[in-house]
């Protein structure tokens, strides 16, 4: 999509949608963080929409996060696959794409790479978002050989250490020992390495997280994002807790996002060189951007 | 029937903070008008997990969001 594609003509306008309409004049399209970001969620209309996902799904949360938090969603695509975090990832105002299971970032690799050739005077951003099944088990070689072949686009794995959405069986990224409805007698190996993976394969920008801190997730999406465009593939690993296998009280998740911060999603960033570089340059932009804007308000409120 | 967040607008107002709206699973759902200076819940789409009451009572004592039965509401 465009800002053009987006953007209705006056006299369709009343025939429009309400939900359509609000989002082109209350939504995140053409604005800058501050004035429709993560912090200040509630007060713009949101490009995510009602979902079916859990009550207290913190998969979900994450979701709404990563959505509010895209550099620019008039010029981004996302994949996904099978696995509860598509269910709410397809109802955003962005285009998704949706494959065969776990082949989301060998489409994103085709994808990207056709970008760049029919638009390469723009940045349009792609970003597979899919879970640790889709991510580490079923889509594994694909994920592995995207980042080798050092593919430019996002990877966020949405890790819920478990499948969520068949119902409880172990995954790859479940910790040793977890008890889960189709792994009653306990995981007998242990979590795999995802960001040790990431590294050995080439990604250049790496972060482990537990999203407790919304401001910082959202600056690792947008860090993630803006390495993609240039050097090359990233790759972001959250706890998404899944309050239904894991039995955990909905008005506890919070709580428990914090626990395992401290634990096995311990905050970890890696960046290369060339990644530093991208970082400093593009939040040094914003930075004065968000000046200019500031000083222009005063200049107006005079 | 089923519990819903409910904002005492009065209390929530005394704080200006906008912190659980940034918390909910729901988009769209726990807004915050700015006018007003207080949080308002979109009862007909909030799933009632009260991770917003972990927020406004337990992170910040605040204690200004309740769960309640949500009312029927007449057609
Ligand atoms: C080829 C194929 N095999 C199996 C399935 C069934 N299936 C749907 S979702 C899923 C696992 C989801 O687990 P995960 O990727 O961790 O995501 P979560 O639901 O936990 O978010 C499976 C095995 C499928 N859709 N396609
Ligand atoms: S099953 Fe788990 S991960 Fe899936 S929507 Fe429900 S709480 Fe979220
Ligand atoms: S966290 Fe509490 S005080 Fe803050 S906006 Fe929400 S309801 Fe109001
Ligand atoms: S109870 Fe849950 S869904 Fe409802 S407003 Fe609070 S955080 Fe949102």
């Amino acid at each position: 999509m465009s800002m053009k594609y987006i953007t209705p003509a006056e006299t369709f306008k009343k025939y429009l949608p309400k939900d359509y309409v609000e989002l082109v004049d209350y939504g995140p399209f053409g604005k800058s963080q501050e004035e429709a970001g993560p912090g200040n969620m509630g007060q713009f209309k949101e490009l995510l929409e009602e979902h079916p996902m859990c009550s207290g799904c913190w998969m979900a949360y994450f979701i709404r996060v990563i959505f509010a938090a895209l550099p620019n969603p008039e010029e981004t695509v996302t994949l996904g696959t099978a696995g509860c975090g598509r269910l709410a990832i397809s109802q955003a105002a962005v285009p998704f794409i949706y494959g065969n299971y776990g082949d989301q970032n060998a489409m994103a690799s085709g994808l990207t790479r056709a970008f760049r050739l029919r638009f390469p005077e723009k940045h349009k951003d792609v970003i597979t978002i899919a879970g640790d099944g889709g991510t580490m088990d079923i889509g594994f070689s694909m994920t592995m050989h995207s980042w080798i072949r050092g593919e430019k686009f996002t990877t966020i794995m949405l890790d819920n250490e478990v499948y969520g959405n068949t119902g409880g069986q172990e995954s790859g990224m479940s910790p040793q020992g977890a008890v889960l409805k189709m792994a009653p007698e306990g995981k007998k190996f242990g979590k795999m390495p995802a960001t040790d993976l990431a590294k050995a394969a080439g990604c250049v920008y790496i972060v482990r997280l537990s999203p407790t801190n919304i401001k910082k997730a959202a600056q690792i999406i947008r860090r993630a994002i803006f390495v993609a465009r240039e050097v090359g593939p990233t790759f972001i690993h959250a706890y998404t807790s899944c309050n239904i296998e894991y039995s955990i009280p909905t008005e506890e998740v919070f709580k428990d996002a914090k626990e395992k911060e401290k634990g096995r999603f311990s905050f970890d960033e890696y960046m290369t060189d060339a990644a530093r570089e991208v970082i400093e340059r593009v939040e040094a932009e914003e930075k004065a951007a968000r000046k200019a804007r500031k000083e222009a308000m005063k200049a107006g409120a005079m | 029937m089923y519990y819903v967040a409910k904002v005492d607008s009065d209390k929530c107002a005394d704080y200006k903070c906008n912190m659980c709206t940034l918390y909910c699973p729901e988009a769209n759902t726990l807004m915050f008008d700015k006018e007003n200076n207080t949080s308002w819940v979109d009862e007909d789409r909030c799933k009632g997990c009260a991770l917003c009451v972990y927020v406004c009572t337990d992170l910040l004592d605040r204690s200004c969001i309740t769960m309640e039965m949500a009312q029927a509401q007449e057609a």
